[in-house]
């Protein structure tokens, strides 16, 4: 049996219309990848219940819906603020105080004093350009969905699936979109794609990273040597000890394949058999999402998220429970205004608010 | 336009003069051999034809009979095919993203094209004078319109993100390239002039060859003439040379125009829509041309039906814009 694998590349958009393609062509693949609720809704008809399978009680973070299990996790991947430990030893600061907005205030404060002799553009590499929407409007925006919340807790999505929008938190969380946007490099802010987002991190011209574990091979393809981990997120005045760890997506099975058996069957190797451990960790570089696989990645941030996961202390993604239409049509022209200083942070939390408000209107 | 009917007419004439190779018959009757070179004829034709009607023809009336349902092309557990009349065009004309679209779409044509025809009569004329080396530049100018535009966008957000500030760095008296608040791409008016001149970059060398074609097609005996009566280059330009190359125009402001107006791969990699902008006091995409704006209302929203709905006006204002443009440029050919 041969397996024929359709890379649609790196991009977040690439899946959808592919997938759609494909569908209306009659040309479904047996196994698809999926990434939320939102996505799960659009292929219900065709997903298959998975609930019964050998891998389910190995796993903490399969797809579930009704109770019943639907999606494979591909991995298992975190996001915080990922911070270069070399500088920070060097400016005294101690990543441990990193937890909440006042602890980030005042590092970003040391740091950005200290630009000429720890050699750095900035202090953060954040990108809010519409092309990096994904950093601000997913990644970002789950902190104002999660963060400081019990894991797998919905209760401020549903709210604000509602409209009903808490201002106090929301404006803690737009503080900190603002300490953001003001210590960052502002031609990556405004301009830069990934490449220059994460190579101004892994070429030591900025202290902190805002993007997850999947830039390993990147910062190690640039050649950076010093030492790097994962801080929480500062969203709130409160303390927040952990970052986002969850499934990143998620392998479905087509229902109406004619190889129901042998794909099935690919699952259960994929998370069984050391060729599957062998290739999801050192080949992909990914975190095993199943307690049965004992290898670990190499990378300092997969090791990081590792770390904050066995400590439990993890806060879940919940940005995939509002459309990608909301997220990337929606919400990242608000971060990009922001960020390129076109409204204030008054207007961002009323635009913000406003939005929370249409969007449960439809 | 009239060099193409004169090959035709010739090559028809060709035709019924000589023997077909696989003709039977030897002088058979009149009639026969009608219907034979009629056989022949589509023939010929029947490959071009069945592709154009399986991807154009078909899917055209397909698509526009789906603009008038709730059609996702997904497996939603709801997803029955549903006629729902005009609400896909009603939702979409009260989207202000998609009024949004429309204008900037028209002010980017509109610029688009100035810049297009203009660079490339300029070059045009550059490599029909009296130049050394004019074969090279002509393929020079020609190359950037083999690049795919996907390619391209990504090459030009380089340079304008970092090729230019760095040379602003370089050099002191540019260092105002080097200001963050400078960058191109960062503002959506300095945006969509970007995406001109990439578009410009990428065009202007294939116009530039129609225009070559037309310069070269004016008889020398109207240049010398002039040059005898002592005409000054200006005029001979105004007098001999536009008027001569009218039906080039015809051609070249079709193209850019609906090139213009279609562009997708370049606005995708060069600003992906960005950067934002305000309108009505809700933030949008500032540089979403049409085609992206139905693009991302398809597969980012995943409003195929709505974004059907908008290809089929999409359709119908560039029909009409470019009717409008052929019935103008060749009323304009006669009078010239």
């Amino acid at each position: 049996m041969t397996v024929v694998v359709k890379s649609i590349g790196g991009t977040s958009g690439g899946m959808g219309p592919q997938l759609k393609a494909d569908y209306a062509a009659g040309d479904m693949p047996d196994i698809f990848a999926f990434d939320g609720l939102e996505a799960y809704k659009e292929w219900e008809g065709v997903i298959l219940d998975l609930s019964n399978e050998p891998w389910v009680k190995n796993t903490s973070v399969a797809f579930k819906y009704n109770s019943k299990i639907f999606g494979f996790p591909v991995a298992v991947e975190g996001w915080g603020m990922a911070y270069n430990a070399d500088m920070l030893a060097k400016a005294g600061i101690d990543p441990k105080t990193l937890v909440n907005y006042d602890g980030y205030k005042k590092a970003f404060e040391k740091l950005d004093s200290m630009k000429a002799q720890l050699g750095i553009n900035s202090v953060v590499s954040m990108a809010a350009a519409v092309e990096m929407g994904w950093v601000t409007a997913h990644h970002n925006f789950n902190s104002l969905l999660s963060n400081g919340l019990p894991y797998g807790d919905l209760s401020v999505v549903n709210a604000l699936l509602a409209g009903n929008v808490d201002m106090q938190r929301l404006q803690e969380y737009a503080d900190w979109v603002e300490l953001l946007f003001k210590y960052a490099d502002k031609s990556v802010l405004l301009t830069g794609n990934y490449d220059a987002q994460v190579g101004a991190f892994a070429t030591g011209k900025a202290v902190f990273l805002h993007q997850g574990n999947w830039t390993d091979p990147n910062i190690k393809g640039a050649n950076a040597t010093f030492k790097m981990a994962f801080a929480p997120h500062g969203s709130m005045k409160k303390a927040t000890d952990g970052i986002f760890v969850a499934a990143p997506s998620f392998y479905a099975i087509n229902k109406e394949s004619k190889n129901l058996a042998l794909a099935k069957k690919f699952l259960v190797d994929l998370a069984g058999t050391p060729e599957g451990a062998q290739y999801m960790v050192k080949e992909a570089g990914m975190i095993p999402a199943f307690s049965t696989i004992k290898l670990n990645p190499d990378g300092q941030l997969s090791k990081s998220v590792q770390e904050w996961a066995a400590a439990g202390k993890v806060y879940s993604w919940n940005q995939y429970y509002f459309t990608g239409d909301f997220r990337d049509k929606v919400l990242t022209p608000i971060y990009n205004q922001f960020a390129a200083g076109k409204i204030t942070k008054a207007q961002f939390i009323d635009l913000m608010a406003k939005a929370f408000k249409d969007n449960a209107k439809k | 336009m009239l060099g193409f009917q004169q090959f035709g007419d010739g090559h028809l004439q060709n035709y019924k003069g000589c023997k077909w190779p696989f003709s039977m018959e030897q002088g058979g009757d009149n009639m026969t051999k009608k219907t034979e070179s009629r056989l022949v004829f589509w023939i010929f034709l029947a490959p071009v034809l069945i592709a154009f009607v399986m991807v154009m023809i078909i899917p055209f009336f397909l698509g526009t009979y789906y603009a008038f349902t709730n059609w996702t092309s997904s497996a939603r557990a709801d997803s029955t095919l549903k006629f729902v009349g005009l609400s896909n065009f009603i939702s979409s004309f009260k989207d202000p993203a998609f009024f949004y679209s429309f204008g900037i779409t028209f002010l980017y044509t509109v610029l688009n094209m100035i810049a297009i025809n203009v660079a490339a009569f300029l070059l045009a004329m550059l490599v029909t004078g009296q130049l050394k080396l004019k074969n090279v530049y002509r393929v020079g100018f020609f190359v950037p319109n083999l690049i795919g535009g996907l390619i391209l966008g990504y090459i030009w957000q380089f340079i304008f993100n970092n090729a230019i500030p760095s040379l602003g760095k370089a050099i002191p008296f540019l260092n105002f390239m080097a200001d963050p608040n400078n960058l191109m791409l960062s503002k959506n008016t300095t945006a969509l002039l970007a995406m001109i001149i990439v578009g410009t970059w990428q065009y202007a060398g294939y116009i530039m060859m129609i225009y070559v074609a037309a310069i070269e097609n004016i008889p020398q005996e109207l240049i010398e003439a002039s040059k005898i009566d002592g005409a000054t280059p200006w005029i001979r330009l105004r007098a001999i040379t536009l008027p001569l190359c009218a039906q080039a125009f015809t051609v070249t402001m079709f193209l850019t125009l609906v090139n213009s107006f279609k562009q997708f791969d370049v606005n995708v990699s060069l600003t992906s829509g960005g950067p934002s902008t305000m309108l009505f006091g809700q933030p949008i995409l500032g540089t979403e041309l049409l085609a992206l704006n139905i693009y991302n209302t398809a597969f980012i929203s995943n409003n195929l039906s709505i974004a059907q709905a908008r290809a089929v006006v999409f359709f119908l204002v560039l029909a009409i814009i470019s009717l409008i443009q052929v019935y103008v440029n060749k009323k304009k050919e006669i009078e010239l």
